[in-house]
C-alpha cells in the first residue's frame, strides 16, 4: 500500500525571515490561509504578501480533521460556496500538481427517524436545483452500496434511507496543505513559521501592520485565517466576533481491509465511519457541550456514538481504536462561516467553518483572496459578511453542518 | 462483572504494585488491583502458569521470596474481603473528577470473553504499569527474529521454552546479563553479548555501587553462569546490521569508540543466529500518569518519569506512582516505593507524614537504589553516535515502515524537529504501537545527530489519550 502514496517531495518551500514589509499579510498557515494565499498570487497577481503562522504549518485543525469534503447544504447560499469549493476540489490535484488522494468515493447521510427522512428528501429536491449531485436512497440502495451497514429493523437506530452525493469524498489532508504551501512559495509567497501575530498596527480605523514574536511587520491588507483563535485576533483588532468554541472528536482503528467503500453519516447520533486509503477506520464524533467536555478531564467518551457505530456496522465491533484526539472547532450562531470585510479598514475574516472548514478550504481561499484584492466580497461569500448578524439575514445550517460535518 | 468502587485503586501487579495493595489492604484500605497479567509478578516476577494453591517454583528468579511472601499477603487480602484481583484486564482510560475521585475503565487483555468489563472507582490511585525494553533501530531490525531482549526473557519466564537455539544479546546495561544467563540456563546457546558501554564507566560511580551490595552478588553469580556455558561478554562491541533473507541469519558487529561509533575494521559476524535480543535500558509506560497531567522530568537515562514526593504522591493529589514510572531502578526499588505509595495512599485523610509511609532503615535503603540507579544509567547510556549506525533504508518505524531518510528530511526541510510535527509528516509512531518501540529514536532522530530527546517530544510521544487499543464493541457497550 505504501508505496501506492506520492513520494515524499524532496524540497517543498523555502523558510524565509519575514521582510519588513509587505502588500499583504495573512495570519494562520492552515489550509486556509495556504488557500488564501495561493490564490491571491495566483488569480491576482499579489506575489508580494507573507502567511504568518505562530506554529508550524498546517498544525491546527488541518492536521486534526478527518477530511470529509462535499456540498450537499440546504441553503441556497451555502450550496453555492460549498459547490463551489467542491469544483476547485475537482481541478486542484492537477492545478497544484500534487496527488493529495482526493478519492470521490460519496457520501451518505443516514436517515433514522421519519423526520429524518423528511428533511433529507427536502434537502436532495434543494439540492438538485442548486445543481448539487444529490440522491435520496431507499434501505435497500443504502445496502447494495455499502453492504457492510447493518439495515435491519430492529437496531436502535434503523436506516430508512440516506442522502447521497456521489461527487462527495476524502483527501489526504496534510498533503492538501504541502500542495497548496509548496505552489504559494513557488509563486513567491513567503511562507513564515514559528510567527505569532500579538498585536495590530492601526492608523485611525485602519489597519497598516502586525506586531509579531519576530518584530514588527507592515502590511497593506490583514487577513484573518486564524479558525478557532479568530475571536482573540479580533478582539485584538478592536472588535468581536459571534464565535463560540465546540469540541469534536476523532478515533482511528489499525489498518483493516478496505471493506467499507464510501463515507456513512449519521447527523442523528453525531456520528459518522470512513475507511481511509491504508485501510484504517476513521470515526468522527460530536461532543455536545463544551462545559461537559472540560470536566472529563479533557477526553470524552463517546459511548453512544459508538454503540450506533457497532451496531451500523456490526464487522467493525472488533476493530481496535488505536488513539483518539480532539479539536476545537469555531461555530458561528448559525452554523455558517464568516468570510469578509472586517469593521476595521483593510481588515478582513475568515472564520466560524465548524466542524465544515476542511472542505470549505479552497472555497474560502478563492473568495478571500477576491475580497482582499478587490476589497470587495465576491458574490459567493457576499451573504457570508459579518453583518449579517446584525441584520439578522442569517444563513441557519445547523441541520446540515451542525456537529456532524 | 460489575463496577467496583474502592478506597484505593492499583494498576499492575508488579513488584511495585504487589508492594503497593499489600501495604494499602493490611493499613486497612479495600483496595482494587487491575494488572493484564493473568497471574501477579509483572515482568520481574513473570513465571510459568500457576497450578492450584502451591507457591509457585521461582528457578531462575531473584527476590524469589520477596515475591512469595506478597503473594501470600495478597492472597490473604483477597480472602478477607479488602483485595479485589482484576486480573487480564487493561486499564485504556484513566481519569479523575472531584465528584467521583479516580475511574478507571479496562479491556481484556486476552482474547475472548463476552460481557462488559468492569469500571473502577477509587478515591486514590496508585499507578505501576511498569515499563518495556527501549528500543533503538539499527540496519535490519525489521527482520523476523529481532526480539527485544526482555521479550526473549518474558518468552522463556512465562514459557519455559526458547524461541529458537542460537541468541546474540546486544544492547547495554546489567539487564542484558540475565537475559543471556536465562537463555543458556533454558538450553540456548549465546553466541555473544554485545555490551556498547566499557565497565570502566562504573569506576566513578564505585560508591553508588558498593552501597547496594546485593547486586555485585547478582553479578558474580552471573559471571558464574557466563563461565560455566562459556558466553562471551563484550564491551564496547555494538550490533552494525542484522541481515538474511526472510528471517535474521547473520549478525555483523564491531567494536565501538567512546560515543559508540563504530570502529573501521573491527568486529566480524555471527552466522545461523536464531534470533537476537535487544535492550537499551528501559522506557516506563508512561501514558496513564500522563493522562493526569503530572509532572514529568528527564531522567539520567534519557527517559521521561513522573516526580514523585517522599510518599510517592504526583503533582496531582491522590494519584500516586511507584516503580518504574519514577525512573528506572529494578525491583527492589519498585517494591519498596509500592509500599510507600500503597501506605501513603490508604491514608483517606491525606495527612500520613513521609516518615509513617517507610521506616527510615527502608527509606534510606529506596534511596541507596536510587543512587545505584543513577549510576547505573551513567554507566550505560544510549551511546552518543548510535544515529550514525542507521543508513538511509533503515526503517524507524516498523508499524508504518518509515525509514530514517523521511525523518531526516522532514527535519531538515519541513523543520520538524519533534516527534508530534515528525508524526504528521512521516507517520513515524502512527501505527499499532503508537509510538511504544520508536516513540524514542524518533524524538532522537527529531532532536538531529548527538542530540538527546527533548522531554516535550517523548511527552507528546507517550501522550496516548487511549493507553491502549481497545475494540469498539468495549467503548460501546458502555452505553448499555
Ligand atoms: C476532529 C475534527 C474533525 C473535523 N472533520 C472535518 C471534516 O471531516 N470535514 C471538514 O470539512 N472539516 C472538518 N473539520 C473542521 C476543519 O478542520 C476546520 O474547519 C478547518 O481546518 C479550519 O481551517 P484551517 O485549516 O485554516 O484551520 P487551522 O488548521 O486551525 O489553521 C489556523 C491556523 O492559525 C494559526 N494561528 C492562530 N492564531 C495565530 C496567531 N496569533 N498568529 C499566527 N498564527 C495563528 C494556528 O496556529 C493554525 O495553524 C474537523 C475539525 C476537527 C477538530
Ligand atoms: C521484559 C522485562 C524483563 C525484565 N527482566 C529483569 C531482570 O531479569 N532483572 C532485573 O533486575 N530487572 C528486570 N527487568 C526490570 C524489572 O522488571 C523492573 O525493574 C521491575 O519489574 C519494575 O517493577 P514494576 O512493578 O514497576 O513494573 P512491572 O514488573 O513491569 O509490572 C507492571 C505491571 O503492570 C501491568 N500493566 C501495565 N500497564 C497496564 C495497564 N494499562 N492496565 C493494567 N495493567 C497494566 C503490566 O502488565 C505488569 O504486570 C525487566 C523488565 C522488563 C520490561
Amino acid at each position: 500500500m505504501a508505496d501506492l502514496l506520492p513520494e515524499h517531495p524532496d524540497f517543498l518551500w523555502r523558510n524565509p525571515d519575514p521582510k519588513p514589509s509587505y502588500d499583504a499579510i495573512i495570519v494562520g498557515g492552515g489550509g486556509h490561509g495556504l488557500a488564501t494565499a495561493y490564490y491571491l498570487a495566483k488569480h491576482h497577481g499579489m506575489t508580494n504578501i507573507a502567511i504568518l503562522e505562530r506554529g508550524w504549518l498546517a498544525g491546527g485543525n488541518m492536521a486534526r480533521n478527518t477530511t470529509i469534503i462535499r456540498s450537499n447544504y440546504l441553503w441556497d447560499e451555502s450550496a453555492a460556496i460549498y459547490e463551489h469549493s467542491l469544483r476547485l476540489w475537482e481541478a486542484l490535484p492537477d492545478e497544484l500538481e500534487y496527488d493529495f488522494l482526493f478519492s470521490q468515493r460519496g457520501v451518505m447521510n443516514l436517515a433514522h427517524t421519519l423526520q429524518d427522512v423528511r428533511e433529507s428528501v427536502r434537502r436532495v429536491g434543494a439540492n438538485k436545483l442548486n445543481g448539487v449531485d444529490a440522491e435520496w436512497l431507499d434501505a435497500d440502495q443504502v445496502k447494495e452500496l455499502c453492504p457492510i451497514i447493518n439495515t435491519s429493523e430492529d437496531i436502535r437506530y434503523p436506516v430508512l434511507g440516506a442522502t447521497y452525493q456521489p461527487r462527495a469524498g476524502i483527501a489526504k489532508h496534510d498533503h492538501v496543505a504541502w500542495a497548496f504551501a509548496r505552489k504559494a512559495d513557488e509563486l513567491g509567497v513567503d511562507i513564515i513559521q514559528n510567527c505569532e501575530v500579538t498585536g495590530f498596527l492601526k492608523d485611525g480605523n485602519r489597519v497598516v501592520g502586525v506586531q509579531t514574536n519576530r518584530g514588527t511587520i507592515h502590511a497593506g491588507k490583514v487577513a484573518l485565517c486564524a479558525a478557532g483563535h479568530s475571536s482573540v485576533l479580533a478582539k485584538m483588532a478592536g472588535f468581536d466576533l459571534p464565535i463560540q468554541s465546540h469540541p469534536l472528536q476523532a478515533l482511528v482503528s489499525e489498518l483493516h481491509e478496505i471493506v467499507h467503500p464510501t463515507v456513512v453519516m449519521s447527523n442523528h447520533v453525531h456520528v459518522y465511519v470512513s475507511q481511509a486509503h491504508k485501510g484504517e477506520l476513521v470515526m468522527g464524533a460530536g461532543i455536545d457541550s463544551y462545559n461537559g467536555y472540560g470536566q472529563r478531564g479533557g477526553f470524552h467518551v463517546i459511548e453512544e456514538q459508538m454503540a450506533a457505530a457497532v451496531e451500523l456496522f456490526p464487522v467493525f465491533s472488533r476493530a481496535h481504536l488505536l488513539r483518539t484526539w480532539g479539536g476545537i472547532v469555531d461555530v458561528t450562531l448559525d452554523a455558517s462561516p464568516i468570510v469578509g470585510k472586517s469593521p476595521v479598514e483593510n481588515l478582513y475574516v475568515n472564520c466560524g467553518w465548524g466542524t465544515g472548514g476542511f472542505k470549505g478550504t479552497p472555497g474560502a481561499g478563492w473568495t478571500m483572496a477576491h475580497t482582499i484584492a478587490t476589497d470587495e466580497p465576491h458574490a459567493l461569500n457576499a451573504p457570508f459578511a459579518l453583518e449579517r448578524f446584525e441584520t439578522g439575514a442569517l444563513i441557519d445550517e445547523h441541520g446540515a453542518a451542525a456537529v456532524a460535518h | 462483572m460489575s463496577d467496583l468502587t474502592v478506597d484505593v485503586a492499583v494498576v499492575g501487579a508488579g513488584p511495585a504494585g504487589l508492594a503497593a495493595a499489600v501495604a494499602a489492604a493490611e493499613a486497612g484500605a479495600v483496595v482494587a488491583v487491575v494488572d493484564a497479567g493473568t497471574q501477579t509478578g509483572g515482568q520481574f516476577w513473570r513465571h510459568r502458569p500457576e497450578t492450584g494453591d502451591a507457591d509457585p517454583d521461582g528457578h531462575g528468579h531473584h527476590d524469589w521470596n520477596t515475591f512469595l511472601d506478597l503473594r501470600r499477603r495478597f492472597r490473604a487480602g483477597i480472602a478477607a474481603g479488602r483485595v479485589h484481583h482484576l486480573p487480564g484486564l487493561q486499564v485504556w482510560m484513566a481519569s479523575k473528577n472531584d465528584v467521583d475521585g479516580f475511574t478507571l475503565r479496562t479491556t481484556r487483555t486476552v482474547v475472548g470473553g463476552e460481557g462488559v468489563t468492569p469500571t473502577v472507582h477509587a478515591a486514590r490511585l496508585v499507578l505501576c504499569p511498569g515499563g518495556y525494553d527501549r528500543q533503538l533501530p539499527v540496519p535490519g531490525w525489521d527482520l523476523p527474529g529481532v526480539m527485544a531482549a526482555g521479550g526473549i526473557q518474558a518468552f522463556i519466564k512465562a514459557n519455559g521454552a526458547l524461541p529458537g537455539k542460537r541468541f546474540v544479546v546486544a544492547g547495554t546495561g546489567p539487564f542484558l546479563l540475565p537475559v543471556a544467563a536465562n537463555i543458556a540456563e533454558a538450553g540456548g546457546e549465546v553466541l555473544a553479548v554485545l555490551e556498547s558501554s566499557s565497565l570502566s564507566k562504573w569506576f566513578p560511580h564505585w560508591k553508588a555501587a558498593a552501597s547496594v551490595p546485593g547486586k555485585a552478588l547478582e553479578g558474580a553469580e552471573y559471571a558464574g553462569i557466563f563461565a560455566r556455558h562459556r558466553i562471551p561478554y563484550k564491551t564496547r562491541s555494538i550490533v552494525t546490521a542484522v541481515s538474511g533473507t526472510d528471517r535474521v541469519q547473520t549478525v555483523s558487529w564491531a567494536k565501538a569508540d567512546a560515543d559508540g561509533r563504530a570502529i573501521p575494521g573491527t568486529g566480524g559476524r555471527y552466522e545461523d543466529v536464531d534470533v537476537i535480543g535487544f535492550g537499551w535500558g528501559f522506557t516506563p509506560q508512561m501514558e496513564l500518569p500522563l493522562s493526569f497531567g503530572v509532572q514529568t522530568r528527564l531522567d539520567a537515562d534519557g527517559s521521561l518519569v513522573a516526580v514523585v514526593d517522599e510518599r510517592q504522591e504526583s503533582s496531582v493529589p491522590g494519584l500516586f506512582l511507584a516503580g518504574e514510572v519514577t525512573g528506572v531502578g529494578g525491583a527492589v526499588l519498585a517494591v519498596l516505593e509500592g509500599k510507600a505509595a500503597g501506605t501513603a495512599a490508604a491514608d483517606a485523610s491525606a495527612v500520613v507524614l513521609p516518615a509513617d509511609v517507610l521506616p527510615a532503615k527502608e527509606a534510606a535503603r529506596r534511596d541507596r537504589h536510587r543512587r545505584f540507579a543513577q549510576a547505573m544509567h551513567q554507566a550505560h547510556p544510549v551511546p552518543h553516535a548510535w544515529q550514525e549506525w542507521l543508513t538511509p533504508e533503515t526503517l524507524v518505524c516498523r508499524c508504518e515502515e518509515v525509514p530514517v531518510s523521511e525523518v531526516t528530511q522532514a527535519r531538515s526541510t519541513l523543520g520538524a524537529e519533534d516527534s508530534r510535527s515528525l508524526k504528521s509528516f512521516t507517520r513515524v509512531g502512527m501505527g499499532w504501537c503508537q509510538g511504544r518501540v520508536c516513540g524514542f529514536a524518533g524524538s532522537c532522530l527529531g532532536a538531529g545527530p548527538g542530540e538527546p530527546a527533548a522531554a516535550a517530544s517523548l511527552a507528546s510521544a507517550a501522550k496516548r489519550p487511549l493507553a491502549v487499543p481497545v475494540p469498539i464493541s468495549e467503548l460501546a457497550s458502555l452505553n448499555d
